[in-house]
């Protein structure tokens, strides 16, 4: 009747008498060292063609400007970046932080009214990062804790934010000056604009904590991969609370920029979000393994700002700008979810 | 061994020791007195079909139910409340069937994450130590050399398995559960596992192997415990006693005879298929159901039996092979073509795929053929409602009306009710997948009922189902699948469970055509 089983068994047993090697080795896809090198090679290209088709852009004075003008949008998008990173990155369910546009807002009205009203800067500074947090708080509160999806909950505190930026202002804007802010508008004795050090500041301290340490290791777990993270026996909520807190603080240190930036707050803070948003996706085709990364974000806010400057110089229409901004993003989107799909 | 051990001899050799286990989830009895005693440094089968209790008796081990009563002891110790946490400090870990790590992640990174300090880097991460550390334990381990810098995902399944193993041993435990491991890996990546699991037992761990595959159970474990019904019926030594005993031990046979078959006389052919392919799901299928046929469809997770009858409804697109219907070859590219082809399928997962749980039982039951009850574009509430009255009362499903919502019903009727969906359509194929997964016995013979009465108005029927009892006591034959291959037409009237059983288990890598 039925072939005894024992027959198979003894099959099996002399394969691993013959000590058949267990695994083919792993095969590194091609598809993803394409992009991100090809991606490199895009920077490169639109580095050397602007600087062959304007003889003002590759001045050192002009570079250091461009950092300097994208430190504002690069740090909110290292903000949205680590929110990604604790959340993951589907496009729905996932981390997102739409609340920085206005949670910058804020801080700003809140560090510029405090100015006009006698207060000095040190209070101020602390204030806005105070502001800051606390956006990043309820963020984590209304996620973790309610459990609404991150998309809708920080819709919900971006406006609460604008809201609370129009009662402060009473929708004007609010010009202030004092020594600290007219410093951190200028330059250093190189030209090298002071904001375009502080990008680089909150850059190095993040990709430090986020791609160096255990933390970082296990922020990207719980955002990749909920149940091994806890599986791994990993506190999961306080990983994703903390995200939203380094994206709030995030805010607080744009907003204190922006501030000195334009001498004050003004309203329309919103219209930074779009591209706040459009930098973080971005990142991700800078990183060898398509996932979002402090460094990867740095070099698409960089990319975009040469890409505005270098328009500029060769007085192409800033509308086109957005065009291909929303280009860029369309086409690496696309190319960075049909290279994981692969993967998974 | 003549003379009876002594109490303290046998808390020595046993590593983990559960005494009568009880456990009810609401009503149903889970676990009805079942024990298992496992001994130091040995590797011991759990078996027991779907529904005997093996997943309540892991979890409670894993601490994640309470039983309602019975003892358990690690290592000769009472354990009174364990939590996970609990058995994780005692020692036990689990190796699921699925993979719980990173796929983004470097097999360094998934080693070591949540535990970095085992690799001698604490908060500022190394990772060159990370690799090494990982390349050296994987080296010393199991003897093989993973690229440091591969991605989990980019590793084939086994090797993602050995990476998930190694992380358990990372942490020292004495006693490792594997929950059906194999289910997801080729015939090769098996023999590797199996071989690993050796090694692991040679190196002083205890071992608990849960699997379907009694071929499997028989290469590798010292001891086989049979669960069947929520009780342990039997714990054998497998390379004594053999799988075909095993298997009969697994399978209780009373209850068969609750469900009379109709007979039917059988017609023309409804469904032919010939050498349909799926790579890697499944190759080279080839069989043919007539009108007023019932035939059942088995097989574990992973052999193509699920895929296959995705494809049918075309929910996934065969590469090779044809689909006649009615005597036309047809291609079914979507489940719209399947419908239009008179083809419905009332899917296992209720709540995600066949009913909307929150619409009332009336909507629910007209859903699928809305155009019926329609013109020119309005539904037509009256008649939907005239006729799903009918079908409430003919297949007796219990509800507080027709305006009641679905979720408010038991499961079994739940289940009626997305088989009432598919009989207002008329089709001429029904696809059921686990039609009674969940379901009462009282629900069950009405659905036996009302599966009998479609065949008997001419449908054909393809039943998936993984409980032995219910194909042989329904259908005419039962197809088995085995890795991707149909292995077996048997029929049902000349074969018995056990036979089916071999088959599906691999026990018996035999053809019968019946």
């Amino acid at each position: 009747m039925s072939v005894s089983y024992s027959a198979a068994a003894v099959d099996q047993r002399s394969a691993f008498a013959s000590g058949e090697t267990p695994a083919r080795p792993a095969r590194r896809p091609v598809h993803r060292s394409l992009l991100r090198t090809g991606s490199l090679l895009a920077f490169i290209a639109v580095f050397v063609a602007f600087s062959l088709a304007s003889p003002l852009f590759l001045t050192f004075t002009n570079i250091a400007t461009v950092i300097g003008q994208s430190a504002i949008v690069g740090i909110l998008a290292f903000g949205l970046t680590s929110v990604i990173i604790g959340g993951g990155s589907d496009v729905v369910r996932g981390g997102i932080d739409l609340s920085l546009a206005s949670n910058l807002g804020l801080g700003s009205a809140v560090y510029a009214s405090l100015i006009q009203a006698g207060y000095g800067d040190a209070t101020a500074i602390v204030a806005t990062l105070a502001v800051g947090l606390s956006v990043g708080l309820v963020n984590a509160v209304s996620i973790v804790g309610i459990g609404i999806l991150p998309l809708l909950a920080t819709v919900a505190v971006m406006n609460i934010c604008s809201g609370l930026e129009l009662v402060l202002t009473q929708n004007t804007a609010i010009s202030v000056s004092t020594p600290w802010l007219d410093l951190l508008s200028g330059a250093d004795r190189f030209g090298i604009p002071y904001l375009a050090y502080a990008i680089g500041a909150v850059a190095a301290v993040l990709i430090v904590a986020l791609q160096y340490t255990a933390y970082g290791l296990r922020l990207y777990a719980v955002g990749e991969h909920r149940e091994a993270a806890r599986a791994a026996g990993l506190p999961v909520p306080a990983y994703v609370v903390s995200s939203y807190l380094i994206s709030g603080l995030c805010g607080g240190i744009a907003a204190i920029l922006y501030t000195a930036l334009l001498s004050g707050s003004t309203t329309g803070s919103s219209e930074m979000l779009l591209p706040v948003v459009a930098t973080a996706l971005l990142g991700n085709v800078f990183s060898g393994r398509l996932l979002p990364t402090i460094g990867g974000t740095l070099l698409s806010t960089l990319l975009i700002g040469f890409l505005a400057n270098g328009f500029q110089l060769l007085h192409v229409s800033s509308y086109w700008v957005s065009g291909i901004q929303g280009l860029l993003i369309l086409s690496v989107v696309a190319a960075t979810s049909l290279a994981r799909r692969r993967r998974s | 061994m003549a003379d009876p051990v002594s109490a303290s001899d046998t808390a020595a050799t046993t590593a983990l020791s559960l005494r009568s286990l009880y456990k009810d989830f609401g009503g149903t009895r889970a676990l009805d007195g079942a024990s298992l005693e496992v001994t130091k440094g040995s590797i011991h089968g759990l078996v027991g079909q779907n529904g005997a209790g093996k997943s309540t008796l892991i979890k409670i081990l894993a601490g994640l139910h309470r039983p309602d009563g019975g003892t358990i002891s690690v290592h000769g110790t009472l354990q009174d409340h364990p939590t996970p946490h609990r058995a994780e400090s005692l020692g036990i870990h689990f190796i699921h069937q699925e993979r719980l790590l990173v796929p983004s992640f470097t097999v360094g990174e998934a080693l070591f994450v949540g535990q970095e300090n085992l690799a001698g880097t604490t908060r500022l991460l190394n990772r060159r130590k990370l690799q090494a550390k990982a390349a050296s334990v994987l080296r010393e381990r199991f003897d093989i050399g993973l690229p440091a810098d591969a991605l989990i995902g980019d590793l084939t399944v086994a090797q993602q398995q050995i990476v998930q193993i190694t992380r358990a041993l990372l942490a020292k435990p004495s006693i490792l559960v594997f929950d059906e491991p194999t289910a997801a890996l080729v015939k090769r990546e098996v023999h590797v596992l199996l071989e690993t699991i050796r090694r692991l037992r040679e190196q002083g761990l205890t071992i608990v192997y849960i699997s379907h595959y009694l071929t499997e159970i028989e290469a590798i474990c010292d001891r086989v415990t049979v669960l069947r019904n929520g009780k342990d019926v039997a714990t054998v030594d497998p390379r004594v006693t053999s799988a075909s005993e095993v298997a009969s031990l697994m399978i209780a046979r009373n209850v068969t005879e609750l469900f009379p078959k109709q007979v039917i006389q059988l017609g023309e052919p409804i469904l032919k298929v010939k050498g349909l392919a799926r790579s890697p799901a499944f190759t080279d299928v080839s069989f043919t159901i007539r009108r007023g046929e019932i035939v059942g469809l088995t097989g574990l997770l992973g052999s193509g039996a699920k895929e296959l009858v995705r494809s049918l409804f075309g929910l996934e697109r065969p590469h090779q092979g044809t689909i006649e219907i009615d005597g036309a070859v047809r291609s079914i590219p979507t489940p719209n073509t399947a419908v239009e082809n008179g083809i419905a399928l009332v899917p296992e997962d209720r709540r995600g795929q066949s009913i909307a749980a929150d619409l009332p039982v009336r909507e629910n039951i007209g859903l699928a053929s809305l155009r019926r009850f329609s013109r020119l574009g309005l539904v037509k509430r009256k008649r939907e409602k005239a006729h799903s009255d009918r079908l409430i009362e003919r297949l007796g499903i219990r509800t507080a009306g027709g305006e009641a919502p679905v979720k408010s019903l038991s499961g079994g009727n739940q289940q009626k009710v997305a088989l009432a969906k598919w009989l207002s359509r008329q089709s001429s194929l029904y696809i059921l997948d686990e039609p009674t997964i969940g379901v009462d016995i009282g629900a069950k013979a009405d659905i036996y009922r009302l599966v009998g009465e479609l065949a008997t108005n001419g449908a054909g029927i393809l039943i998936l189902s993984t409980d032995l009892i219910e194909l042989t006591g329904i259908c005419d034959r039962v197809l088995v699948m085995f890795r991707g291959r149909m292995i077996g037409d048997f029929g049902a009237a000349t074969t018995s469970g056990d036979e089916i059983f071999d088959a599906v288990t691999g026990a018996g890598e035999v053809q019968h055509v019946g």
